[in-house]
């Protein structure tokens, strides 16, 4: 592990060498968003956030892919693929909790016999560049679920805001590579590492929240059928906000879209949706939010748990502070935890 | 290393209609690759997802048998977009079909045993497939006494009238064909699939039984599978699920911990009863 | 606003124990500063939980349609017209339904207060004597309540619930002054290529979660038209022209019974300003057909009735 330090002021100059070899997406603001959007010469890094609204499993799954296209002859159909990602990507700026959701997304879409390339193809090729949390919000809580506000998992490269500069730890041997392109970057002296640590710890402790889910996993084999889930989605309106702004959640529908051009893509769905599970026969084995409900937690606290061995969360916070009616995870997992079951 | 949703063209050789309400047709399809023709071994039980361009992408259960090499063919239902924009494809039209997928039906345990099949309606598919390939002769020898229970609300509604009659000719299969209620002109067996399964009473020694069918039927045919002795683990159901991947990946289609198109559609009796109780 | 509170308290009690209703629909303290959630009371000892102040932003009146059992619902002027519109469209007996009406002097837009604090997060807050407090890391400011209430509140001409069973607490002073539709008017100035680039702007930033949706009232239907099948209406992926339909269809569909009580605005997670739209349509009702949603329980919509001598000039 090797540190380097480089002044606030020369990382523009440092993303714009990288923008020559790396296609970069890092957060941007616009009005009151923040979102990963790729760089170009119209926008800029911001890198104040406290975290983005989107998370950045958009760069590696976008919401609209497209899959194929094809063409439709007299005789004979034609599949075009889509071009392989030629690209080195880089994704700067990214939170130890989502970087994290890299690695639970890479377990899930490498699993089993068939693997997701669209993926895996476009996480092979990026580099991830993390950027350590001085400032946890009250709503984190990934130190509940192996993460932590300097955690390193699932990047490449950590930087940690030691005031007037940034500390560069090397993670990985990617990450390595990458310090070794840029010779003019100085080494961390003593003071900047133990900074950098004294933060940290201060940071691990900023976490306030704490959701207990290691109880709570081994509970839900025995809670499918606790009358608790009908008190818990009543006031759920069945929206996709905290789907669709989880870092981890990844659920997609594979439609037809023939527009100027014929083709396959795969978007975004949410297991809060009522057609989710709807079959052609009009049968739903989740016909009411009670059963949606029921299997976003026990997907996320017990299923992934069983087949991955680790919950399908990274404490963010998002879905807590999206949720239009403040309908809080913490509190569900909480309940569950206190919850007398046989 | 594969693309695993990019689909395999096939051009539908012929197809058949199956029942008087014209909404079941079964396709016969020929790959336009031969080796992708060759690659695509299946067991009975296992589906595809096929494709027409345009409309998407459904899974179906594979009706042929795996000793049949010379196409391969899916019997559809006519219920919404994809299934509609095949009905109304011709022949020479060229589809798409991704599979094998699923678990297939547990050959390996049924060989050597009695074998009863109890099917209703328009889940029959797989379970043709599987009649088919066990009165082969290549493999009818590995497996011991044949029971089949079929049935269908009416006579117009029984498919594969085809193999029906040529089944009721062989003396090596118990062959049960039932409709609900009783039809001016119609000789054969009148009652309810639960209702025959009780009459026929299969012996459940040395045997294992494999039950497809909606969830009514399933739910009033189990209590007399169990009555009549079948261990949970020699019971084994095909489930029907919501699917898009097929490959476990697009989230839908679970119960539990495990997703139909991956760990099933084939479940042991005993697996689901340690399973939630959502299907 | 705490009168109003225990007040709100000792009317639900009553109908529950005396059980007129069996369950209350309410709000409860939020697990966040500036929120609060809703609320579904169906024992008299939890009566205590239900909380009445300027954070109750939710429509409860989301929550009546589909219910079969008799419920009591905390009703703000916004959300005792959606009642009605609902009652009205038959979606419920309007026996089955105790509107508590509550008046109401706005809510607070979180948006409008996390604009001007930026990336800093609120940990405290207090609302009291007309001020917004609030307090985080290395911050402690007070903000002048009326400057952060939500924009249909400052033009709201019915903080007075039109329509109720029970009215708890005093008639407040209804807004006399202030021009509903001059957003509208702002954007009817600009020219046809403004607008549309103004909204092609705006409704970039949709990521089809349908929170809009889902969060209001009016759209109740069983299979909502996105997800028709056959025939498919139109796209669900994140194309512009897809979503652009997506939300014009969905101004269209709730035009002449929508209030404009503000929560597909506050619901969406990218900060779109989807009353705009709404807030036409409503505009359109008015001048057009002399129409206000949800103030009578007789007045039909005007979009779900027919009458011969309905203005019909644009039919040549």
């Amino acid at each position: 592990m090797k540190w380097k330090v480089i002044e606030k002021s020369k990382l523009p100059a440092l993303i714009a060498e990288l923008a020559s070899e790396y296609e970069i997406f890092a957060p941007v603001k616009e009005k009151s968003i923040v979102s990963f959007e790729r760089l170009s010469s119209g926008n800029e890094a911001y890198l104040g956030f406290r975290n983005t609204k989107k998370p950045p499993k958009e760069v590696f799954f976008p919401q609209t892919e497209v899959l194929f296209t094809y063409r439709i002859g007299e005789k004979d159909v034609e599949i075009v693929e889509s071009p392989a990602v030629k690209a080195k990507m880089m994704v700067l700026g990214v939170r130890p909790c989502d970087a994290r959701s890299f690695v639970l997304l890479d377990k899930f879409f490498s699993f089993g016999e068939h693997k997701d390339l669209y993926y895996l193809e476009k996480r092979k090729n990026t580099t991830v560049v993390g950027l350590a949390c001085n400032h946890p919000l009250s709503t984190c809580f990934c130190t509940s679920l192996e993460g932590g506000p300097f955690g390193k998992e699932g990047m490449d490269l950590l930087l940690q805001d030691i005031n007037d500069k940034y500390l560069i730890e090397t993670v990985t041997e990617r990450g390595e590579e990458l310090v070794k392109k840029f010779p003019w970057l100085k080494d961390a002296e003593k003071a900047d590492v133990e900074k950098a640590k004294m933060l940290s710890e201060d940071a691990e402790n900023a976490v306030k929240s704490k959701v207990s889910v290691k109880d709570v996993s081994e509970k839900l084999d025995r809670m499918f059928d606790d009358p608790l889930w009908d008190q818990i989605y009543q006031k759920c309106l069945g929206c996709g906000v905290c789907t669709f702004l989880c870092p981890a959640c990844c659920c997609f529908d594979i439609l037809d879209e023939e527009t100027e051009e014929r083709k396959r893509v795969r978007i975004w769905d949410s297991c809060q949706f009522s057609c989710f599970t709807l079959q052609g026969s009009g049968h739903n084995p989740r016909p009411s939010g009670k059963e949606r409900m029921r299997q976003r937690i026990m997907h996320k606290f017990n299923y992934f748990v069983k087949n991955h061995g680790e919950s399908f969360c990274v404490g963010c916070g998002r879905c807590v502070q999206e949720c239009p009616v403040n309908l809080d995870i913490r509190e569900v997992v909480g309940a569950i935890s206190t919850r007398q079951v046989e | 290393m594969n693309n695993p949703y990019i689909p395999n063209l096939a051009v539908i050789r012929k197809i058949t209609t199956e029942n008087e309400a014209n909404d079941i047709k079964t396709f016969e399809l020929v790959f336009k690759d031969l080796e992708a023709m060759k690659s695509f071994r299946y067991r009975c039980g296992q589906f595809a997802e096929i494709s027409v361009f345009g409309a998407g992408e459904c899974p179906i259960g594979i009706a042929s048998s795996p000793m049949d090499e010379d196409c391969i063919q899916f019997t559809v239902k006519k219920v919404g977009v994809v299934t509609t924009a095949l009905h109304n494809s011709e022949e020479g039209t060229v589809i798409g079909v991704r599979g094998p997928y699923g678990n297939g039906f547990p050959l390996e345990r049924m060989e050597g045993r009695n074998v009863v099949i109890v099917g209703g309606g328009f889940a029959f598919t797989t379970l043709r497939s599987l009649t088919e390939f066990i009165l082969h002769e290549a493999n009818r020898g590995k497996f011991k006494d044949l029971t089949v229970i079929y049935g269908a609300r009416n006579p117009g509604e029984l498919i594969y009238k085809h193999d029906l009659e040529a089944w009721g000719k062989r003396d090596n299969i118990n062959l049960n064909v039932t409709i609900d209620r009783a039809v001016p002109g119609w000789t054969g067996l009148v009652g309810f699939v639960p209702a025959v399964l009780k009459e026929v009473a299969p012996s459940a020694h040395n045997a294992i039984a494999i039950v497809c069918g909606p969830p009514i039927m399933i739910k009033f045919t189990m209590p007399v599978i169990n009555e009549l002795g079948f261990p949970p683990e020699d019971v084994f159901l095909s489930l029907e699920m919501r699917m898009k991947c097929g490959i476990g990946k697009c989230g839908r289609c679970n119960i539990g911990n495990k997703f139909v198109c991956k760990d099933g559609p084939v479940f042991a009796y005993k697996e689901l009863q340690m399973m939630p109780k959502e299907y | 606003m705490e009168n109003l509170e225990n007040s709100i308290r000792e009317v639900a009690e009553k109908l529950l124990s005396e059980k007129k209703v069996d369950l209350i629909i309410g709000y409860e303290r939020g697990t966040l500063p500036l929120r609060t959630t809703p609320c579904f009371v169906d024992k008299v000892e939890d009566i205590q939980k239900l909380v009445w102040n300027a954070s109750c932003d939710a429509n409860l009146s989301k929550y009546v349609v589909g219910r079969k059992e008799k419920v009591g619902v905390v009703a703000k002027g916004c959300d005792a017209r959606l009642i009605a519109v609902c009652v009205i469209e038959k979606q419920f007996p309007r026996e089955n339904v105790v509107i508590i009406g509550v008046p109401c002097l706005g809510v607070i837009d979180r948006k409008k207060i996390e604009m001007e604090l930026g990336d800093r997060e609120v940990l405290e807050a207090i609302v009291e004597d007309e001020q917004i407090k609030v307090k985080g890391e290395g911050f402690d400011l007070v903000f002048p309540k009326n400057d952060f209430l939500c924009d249909s509140c400052l033009t709201c001409k019915h903080r007075n619930p039109p329509i109720y069973d029970v009215f708890v607490g005093e008639k407040v002073p209804e807004i006399t002054e202030a021009n509903e539709f001059a957003e509208v008017s702002s954007l009817e100035s600009k020219s046809a290529e403004e607008r549309w680039e103004h909204f092609k702007e705006e409704l970039s930033k949709c990521i089809r979660c349908y929170a809009c949706r889902n969060v209001c009232p009016l759209c109740y239907c069983k299979i909502c038209f996105v997800d028709q099948t056959m025939p498919a209406w139109f796209g669900k992926t994140n194309d512009l022209a897809d979503t652009m339909i997506y939300h014009i269809v969905r101004a269209f569909h709730v035009a002449g019974r929508c209030v404009d009580c503000g929560a597909c605005s506050r619901a969406c997670p990218m900060d779109i300003n989807l009353r705009e739209l709404m807030k036409k349509t409503e505009k359109i009702m008015k001048e057009r057909y002399g129409y206000e949603a949800g103030v009578s329980l007789e007045k039909v919509p005007p979009l779900g009735e027919f009458k011969m001598d309905d203005p019909q000039e644009f039919i040549k």
